[in-house]
């Protein structure tokens, strides 16, 4: 044991610059693993895995309709058989725009409106702006409290008066985070009034897009009450959702989350211990007269393996303490990048769990990757000290290697396992993974094949560089797997960027409408229109609205008990906004049935349906749907399924009823403005609009979709971020190759030199060799990243490709230029070493 | 006692099969000098290096005292090498990542014997390399390796020491110094000494002379020598 102990610090003491490379491969694939789950379990933390919290209450019964009194008076009678409710408070939410009522002030902000009543909230708290603890009465008579942000954007400050809808509101304070948190996907910034003065506001009058919710504090579990009030209130569209449900959501969503972020850092450990491998096996050939030596002195193959092995494990183990290290400077470095975007009070540390979960992972992908180079350790023979020939004999078929192999692969298929937690995805991420890497590797080789017929060419240097790429031992195509693994990553993730980001730009895409006018009363839209035309020179498409329940599908109540429509009952449940029109849209298509004539019969009433809303109802033509319109009920047939064309939407209805049966009832309008007028203008004419109309809701689109750009390019940013860390483990895999082969291209070039080749010669056949290898890293990663960004865009998401040329030659040329500069400056070192000291010491 | 009983040594060369060693038998008592001459490709280093159990010969059968190690597995070869025999080789195979001083624990270590620094320190020493046991192998002269290497194969206190070429890497005073600590190191310990040399003149001095040509023994013949020197491993 002493003999392995001292030969392994030793051994260390000589070669651990050697293997720096091995140490920062696992380092940053530890790294990788660590900071991201650390931030996802620090996000999951302050977001709330707390349901409770999220829901400020212990039961909410919510409903995008007014509560009728028969489900009021349902409700209150379980309620009053169950003596654990503490309390209850109702809250109101819609979106609207606010204003400021001093007419100097131009802002207009659309702002995520909610109503409350005391005792709010029943669970959590306010961080109020000053530090002062939340008051109720600070929403008193018209008072509003608004989450700081909208002080600057409508250029008001605490006491100005702001009109939301038809009422006008005093700002009495402004808060940092609500109970519940502030986060998600938001349109508008949250303001506080006192639900009694929402009612008052009249936006919930002829507002579709509000939602009730009476909430419920418990002194205990309360999974029996909310069975007893589902029970009561079957039938009905009244959800009723407990924080104990909502918390194994949000725990499985947060867990799944998390699993799915370290299987992205695993792959970057992956990489590393490709890397990893690559050492191994080049350590190992080096060590080969080493490990001659041991055996002619007596070592055992074992006691040698061991000694390796236990080098590789504190390597791996120091590396991933360094790899914490990263983890830690990459989560202050998430902080100073993200720290707006993400919630305040999140901390950027990592989990001590999670860190020796990452030294666990560097040190068992270190063994993994290492034990199979590592076994060639066996095959070594001490006879080469006497004649130095190739004694590995490659026509036996090794068993033990094979099984290590296999036992090697199984544990790596554990690993996956465990990060993702899951055998099926463990399993799809190890297959992936081989799936990509043996395409990538196939490319390499069929590149590098088409490459040796460049060896014709009478360029000196270029044949020179080529034939360097095909030296015994070369990781070329490695190099070419790992660098075109990480720029494809990186490069896929800008291609579909600069598509969706063009799918979304309003100034591009005038298919888009800019802005859209709802709930226009039908004695307010010829006023509206005017004004609308007034501003914008268009005459705006009028649109008429009726709005209405789903009371039965073929006759039957919808069935809630069934778990499935329950989770879908708010899409199904809630008031729709329905036309009726004559003709078909241009952005609409017919799946099956057939549209209306104009010459038919109109008596029976016919109803369009879009197609994800008939296969939630499970809806085909032929069918019925019967629609609460104001208490009258409509049955319809379904005439047919329709298609609509999101992109180039200018309204979508879910149903579109045939003229005549509609006509009568009460409606709405709507108008849609296609022309896209500046923001000023956008904005004069809302306040225009509102000012003599408060009732109008209006949508600016290009608000909303500055929105989704903003979340699609923070994604885009994360995404990169760690693609650029897959790209860093491959640069670091060459700079590894290149300090592996070193010794054989200084001996190559003293044998040029001493031949005759000058330094410059040299130095072109070094600048080739690596622009070489560049140009097929490049060709790779741009090909890949273009073809799979033109699949994702075009069959998953459904938006139009288009080829970004810039893109694909900016990523081929900065591909070619990093691994040309990083494996130039790596060797660049080796042209000045004089031939004579090296061919003696050969 | 070395016994060597029909030994042949064939290899595969492409399509064709050569023979290195062709049907070799000798003994060799213990502490006897026997120099191995012959031409280049005769097979002396083979021959050496199947003694020490290096590799293994096709045919016939090679003891070391009572223990054939034709029979033996590769753990028990390298049990042998450690317990009984010293290699001297003509470049040295020193480890390039050990000091010269470590390079002399290594065998000691693997024998796990006790209080093996100062046994190096003392044979660091007596091939006077004092002051250069901290320096790496590629510090050091050709002359001064082979003397690290010399103090390592006597590390063990082995029976026999097989040097191959010894000296082909010297000049020729460092030649004569390697060869004069070798002859010193087989007179004060009785050790079996088998070189392998091309250089006649040391030949000369040993006790016996086996010379080899197409791997078959053409001569063997013993004559009286017998200098002794100054002790230098105590």
């Amino acid at each position: 044991m002493k003999f392995i102990f001292n030969l392994t610090r030793r051994e260390i003491r000589s070669s651990w610059q050697r293997l720096l490379f091995f140490f920062l491969c696992i380092a940053l694939g530890v790294g990788s693993v660590v900071a991201l789950r650390s931030l996802i379990q620090n996000l999951t933390q302050v977001v709330g895995n707390d349901a409770r919290a999220l829901m400020t209450a212990d039961i909410e019964v919510g409903s995008t309709n007014d509560f009728s009194p028969t489900d009021i008076a349902t409700i209150e009678e379980v309620i009053a058989r169950f003596p654990i409710v503490e309390d209850r408070n109702e809250v109101i939410t819609t979106l609207s725009m606010a204003r400021p009522v001093d007419p100097a002030n131009e802002s207009l902000e659309f702002v995520e409106l909610k109503g409350i009543e005391p005792p709010f909230p029943l669970v959590g708290s306010f961080a109020m702006s000053d530090g002062s603890p939340f008051d109720f009465k600070l929403l008193e008579n018209r008072g509003a409290v608004l989450a700081r942000v909208l002080l600057e954007e409508l250029n008001v400050k605490v006491g100005d008066k702001i009109r939301i809808g038809e009422a006008e509101f005093e700002v009495r304070g402004t808060i940092d985070d609500e109970p519940g948190g502030s986060s998600g996907f938001r349109l508008g910034a949250r303001v506080f009034v006192e639900k009694k003065a929402f009612d008052e506001a009249g936006i919930t009058r002829n507002s579709s897009r509000v939602r009730r919710r009476i909430l419920y504090r418990t002194s205990d579990n309360p999974t029996e009450l909310v069975t007893e009030l589902r029970a009561a209130l079957k039938g009905s569209t009244v959800q009723i959702r407990s924080y104990r449900e909502q918390q194994e959501n949000l725990s499985a969503q947060f867990e799944r989350t998390e699993n799915y972020l370290s299987l992205t850092g695993l792959l970057i450990l992956v990489l590393g211990g490709i890397g990893v491998w690559n050492v191994a096996r080049a350590f190992v050939e080096q060590k080969r007269k080493t490990v001659a030596v041991l055996k002619c002195l007596g070592a055992s193959g074992n006691k040698i393996i061991t000694v390796y092995l236990l080098q590789i494990l504190t390597l791996g183990a120091i590396g991933s303490l360094f790899g914490i290290l990263l983890a830690q400077l990459g989560l202050w470095l998430a902080a100073w990048r993200f720290a707006e975007e993400l919630p305040a009070q999140m901390s950027y540390t990592i989990n001590p769990s999670t860190a020796v979960q990452g030294a666990v992972l560097g040190v068992l992908i270190s063994l993994l990757f290492s034990a199979l180079p590592l076994l060639q350790i066996r095959t070594i023979k001490p006879k080469l000290l006497l004649r130095d020939e190739n004694n590995a004999s490659i026509s036996k078929l090794d068993w033990t290697k094979w099984l290590f192999g296999a036992g090697c692969l199984s544990a790596l298929l554990g690993l996956a396992v465990w990060q993702a937690g899951s055998l099926r995805v463990g399993a799809f991420f190890l297959g992936g993974l081989a799936v990509t890497g043996a395409v990538l590797y196939a490319a390499a080789t069929v590149l590098t094949i088409l490459l040796r017929n460049l060896k014709r060419l009478n360029s000196f240097s270029f044949r020179q560089a080529v034939n360097s790429l095909y030296r015994p031992g070369n990781q070329t195509r490695i190099i070419l797997l790992a660098v075109g693994l990480g720029a494809f990553v990186v490069i896929t993730v800008q291609a579909m960027q600069s598509n969706l980001v063009r799918e979304f730009d309003l100034t591009r895409n005038n298919r888009l409408p800019s802005l859209i006018f709802v709930d226009i009363q039908k004695s307010q839209i010829r006023d509206v229109a005017s004004i609308i035309e007034g501003r914008t020179g268009e005459k705006p498409e009028e649109v008429p609205t009726v709005r209405a329940r789903i009371a039965f599908i073929n006759g039957q109540p919808i069935d809630y008990e069934n778990r499935e429509v329950r989770q879908q009952q708010g899409q199904i449940g809630r008031e729709f906004a329905i036309t009726y029109r004559q003709e078909l849209e241009e952005n609409e298509s017919i799946l099956s049935g057939e549209w209306w004539s104009s010459d038919g019969p109109a008596d029976i009433p016919e109803v369009s349906v879009e197609e994800r809303m008939a296969s939630t109802l499970k809806v085909s033509p032929g069918d019925s749907i019967t629609f609460d319109i104001s208490g009258r009920k409509i049955t319809a047939l379904v005439a047919n399924i329709r298609k609509i064309d999101v992109r180039n939407m200018r309204t979508a209805f879910v149903f579109v009823f045939r003229p005549g049966p509609l006509e009568a009832a009460p409606q709405s309008y709507a108008a849609t403005v296609v022309n896209h007028i500046p923001a000023t203008d956008r904005q004069r004419l809302q306040r225009e609009v509102l000012d003599s109309f408060p009732n109008v809701q209006i949508f600016d689109v290009a608000d909303i979709l500055e929105a989704v750009n903003r979340l699609v390019s923070n994604f885009v940013i994360a995404i990169s971020f760690v693609g650029s860390f897959v790209l860093l483990s491959g640069i670091l895999i060459l700079i590894g190759s290149v300090a592996l082969t070193k010794s054989q291209r200084i001996y190559e070039n003293a044998v040029l030199k001493t031949l005759g080749a000058n330094r410059r010669s040299l130095a072109t056949i070094l600048v080739t060799e690596y622009g070489l290898l560049g140009l097929l890293s490049g060709l790779i990663a741009t090909g890949f990243a273009v073809l799979l960004s033109f699949v994702v865009t075009t069959y998953l998401m459904d938006i139009e490709w288009q080829f970004d040329p810039l893109l694909a030659i900016g990523g081929l040329v900065i591909t070619t230029l990093l691994v040309t500069v990083v494996g130039v400056a790596a060797s660049f070192d080796v042209l000045f070493r004089k031939p004579l000291a090296t061919l003696r010491s050969q | 006692m070395i016994t060597l009983s029909n030994v042949t040594k064939t290899v595969r060369s492409g399509s064709e099969i050569l023979t290195i060693l062709d049907d070799v038998s000798f003994k060799i008592p213990d502490g006897e000098f026997v120099a191995v001459t012959g031409a280049s490709g005769s097979g002396k280093s083979t021959l050496l290096g199947l003694i020490a159990g290096l590799d293994a010969p096709s045919s016939g059968q090679i003891w070391l005292d009572d223990d054939e190690i034709t029979a033996m597995s590769e753990d028990g070869l390298a049990r042998l090498r450690s317990e009984k025999i010293g290699f001297i080789f003509q470049s040295f195979h020193l480890i390039p990542s050990l000091t010269a001083f470590e390079n002399v624990l290594i065998p000691m270590e693997i024998l796990g014997l006790p209080g093996v620094r100062d046994r190096a320190a003392r044979l660091i020493e007596a091939v006077d390399l004092t002051n250069r046991g901290h320096h790496y192998p590629a510090e050091l002269s050709g002359g001064e390796q082979q003397r690290v290497a010399i103090a390592r194969a006597f590390a063990n206190s082995p029976k026999i020491l097989l040097a191959d070429e010894p000296t082909g890497n010297l000049d020729t005073k460092n030649g004569q110094h390697i060869f004069d600590l070798m002859k010193d190191l087989h007179h004060r310990h009785n050790v079996t000494l088998l070189l392998v040399t091309h250089d006649a003149a040391l030949a000369a001095q040993a006790q016996r002379q086996i010379v080899l040509a197409d791997g078959r023994v053409v001569s063997d013949e013993s004559r009286e020598s017998g200098e002794s020197g100054e002790s230098l491993i105590a």
